[in-house]
């Protein structure tokens, strides 16, 4: 009896358990109902494309969609066997890189300056006008760059045809884009991505800043020595955080501000760029979803990464800013 | 803040000089485009940008009001916004509600289901050959339904609903009071901050969004005002390119391509109802930004 009683307890166990779940649904119907048509739009939107991924070892047709021929790793033999990839991975790499980087610095330099301006006034004024590009669109950004760097009529060549010097040839000369483009990530953002810093900045303890003061700290060290080391952490689990996703270019604003100018593909064509452009031109589907894929996976290795890194190093300091 | 010394004035001058000049760098754009919207055409490619118009003229903007582009792309662009935003805000506090009661045991599995689409994606042409399956093309939805679950925000709201105080809801509960109920009578009414900000956030992504338009529209009579632009942009490329092929004679439909005066009124409207609620609307934004980065 006892050996029949040990094992039929575990069973019924994992049966009551199961039963008991569904007892809680049943008796949370309306909760189930309100959740419904969200998971439902989340299930078509983001999962069925994942059910998708098998495209990447099919050599895709229209006709036959989802259940086109299987080809195995065909797709990925003739990917990684190409050029192009490797200008795509370095092109992404590279961009993501100067854009961490450069944000970073202009975000949190633009906080420590505007934690310095003592009037509120002008800290106000300041804030809400750097904040303003954060609203448009790329397309919109796009749309005044070719006022800007125009050949003919572009403020800068026209300035520089003034100053008579030789005009640039903006869009023809892929070597100044990364920059270029850095500046313009630096010129949107700036204005919101201090706003956090700055937060931060906000709820140091003044009694610091004037004990320091009183020792003879001149503002320079106090910002140096006081604000910045405050800042460390959140500068230290942001950007583990972007890493986490340097492997996903900034399609919105490359598409919208390089789009069909090959001339600027050697220096700026990212991975996401390359797959629109193959869903546009019906190039290979198969292989563009190969390029995705293998996105998809290096892009959750790192986020899982960068996650684990950001969630230790937070938790030393009995914090936690991971997002999950 | 007394007996400053002179590195502390030479420190705080700079520091006002460095925001006044990004100030300005962020401001003029905005300013530039504005004049050259209401500068005569012929004026402006004379002199090209100035900070005050030497010969004002309305006369760009009446063209793009006449256009039954522009005007289809502007009632497009404010539907889809509107709609957009109400939908996307209703859908996504149900399913935080729902994620925020502690007694319903699938809250787990929804939070992970959630969070597993923030790190794993299946790639753009999966999505695109998926949205075409499910009838999202070549119609307004396929410009709306995309957008209206992001798991970003409904964790965020979820945090707020779980900050929210249990006593309230409980005591609703012993009372009698439905899960529907207690969403729309407690719930929702002490979530104004949350439903602003959030609500704000997702109003701009619709006004902005300018892929879902140029992906899942082809043959459709109407386009989104951001993607009236960016085909502006494309032909002005495509003639420079053009142009730029030594001893091309390939000639050119110039009037595919508006003036420059045109092109910057375009702008201004396209970009006008955000820069005009942004006073109001600043501080959600502020919060918003910040709100996310605490993790609940």
């Amino acid at each position: 009896m006892a050996v029949n009683v040990e094992l039929v307890r575990p069973v019924q166990r994992k049966a009551s358990r199961v039963s008991e779940f569904l007892r809680n649904l049943w008796e949370n119907r309306l909760l189930v109902a309100l959740a419904f048509p969200g998971v439902l739009l989340i299930f078509i939107v983001n999962y069925v494309p994942m059910l998708g991924i098998g495209i990447a070892f099919q050599d895709f047709r229209a006709e036959t969609g989802f259940l086109s021929p299987w080809i195995g790793f065909k797709n990925f033999e003739l990917l990684f066997g190409s050029p192009v990839v490797w200008r795509l991975v370095r092109n992404t790499l590279f961009l993501n890189s100067l854009f961490i980087i450069t944000e970073t610095i202009a975000a949190v330099g633009m906080a420590l300056v505007l934690n310095e301006i003592g009037r509120r006034f002008f800290r106000r004024l300041f804030q809400s006008v750097m904040f303003l590009p954060f609203f448009m669109s790329w397309v919109v950004v796009s749309m005044l760059i070719f006022g800007w760097f125009d050949y003919e009529v572009g403020l800068v060549n026209v300035a520089i045809r003034n100053a008579g010097l030789e005009r640039i040839d903006f869009f023809n000369n892929p070597d100044i884009w990364p920059g270029l483009l850095a500046f313009l990530r630096v010129w949107k953002t700036t204005g919101s991505g201090c706003i956090l810093y700055l937060a931060v900045l906000v709820s140091i303890d003044p009694q610091l800043y004037e004990a320091a003061a009183m020792d003879g700290a001149g503002r320079l060290s106090r910002m140096r020595y006081i604000s910045l080391p405050m800042l460390v952490p959140v500068i230290i689990l942001l950007v583990l955080l972007s890493i986490g996703r340097i492997f996903y270019g900034d399609y919105g604003m490359i598409y919208a501000i390089i789009g069909s100018s090959a001339a600027l593909w050697p220096t700026t064509d990212v991975i996401d760029t390359y797959i629109i452009r193959a869903l546009q031109s019906t190039a290979n589907f198969g292989l563009s979803t190969a390029v995705g894929l293998s996105q998809s996976v290096l892009g959750f290795i790192l986020v899982f990464g960068s996650n684990w890194v950001a969630k230790k190093w937070s938790q030393r300091r009995g914090e936690d800013y991971s997002l999950f | 803040m007394t007996n400053r010394t002179v590195a502390d004035r030479v420190f705080s001058a700079v520091m006002y000089a460095i925001a006044v000049l990004f100030t300005l760098g962020c401001f003029l754009p905005f300013w530039g485009m504005l004049v050259a919207s209401v500068t005569e055409k012929r004026t402006l490619i004379r002199e090209g940008y100035r900070l005050w118009p030497s010969q004002f003229s309305l006369e760009a903007f009446q063209w793009v009001l006449r256009g039954q582009q522009v005007i289809t792309g502007y009632a497009v662009t404010l539907f889809v916004t509107i709609f957009g935003t109400l939908l996307s805000l209703a859908l996504m506090s149900c399913l935080a509600y729902a994620m925020s009661v502690k007694k319903f045991k699938l809250r787990n599995v929804l939070a992970f289901y959630i969070y597993f689409t923030m790190i794993f994606s299946g790639g753009i042409i999966p999505w695109y050959i998926t949205m075409r399956g499910f009838g999202l093309y070549d119609n307004v939805w396929a410009l709306i339904v995309p957008m209206l679950m992001s798991p970003w925000w409904i964790l965020v709201m979820r945090n707020f609903f779980n900050a929210l105080p249990s006593e309230v809801l409980e005591s609703a509960r012993i009372d009698g009071a439905s899960d529907v109920q207690i969403l729309t009578r407690i719930v929702l009414p002490l979530s104004t901050p949350v439903l602003a900000t959030v609500g704000l956030f997702v109003a701009v992504a619709y006004w902005n969004d300018w892929w879902h338009g140029v992906m899942l529209l082809d043959f459709a009579d109407f386009r989104p005002l951001q993607v009236i632009i960016l085909r502006i942009i494309n032909n002005i490329r495509a003639i420079r390119e053009a142009m730029a092929v030594p001893g091309s004679t390939i000639t050119i439909d110039m009037s595919q391509v508006p003036a420059l005066s045109i092109r910057m009124a375009i702008v201004v409207v396209t970009i006008g109802p955000i820069i005009l609620v942004y006073p109001f609307v600043q501080r959600y934004f502020i919060k918003g930004l910040t709100l996310g980065a605490i993790k609940g």
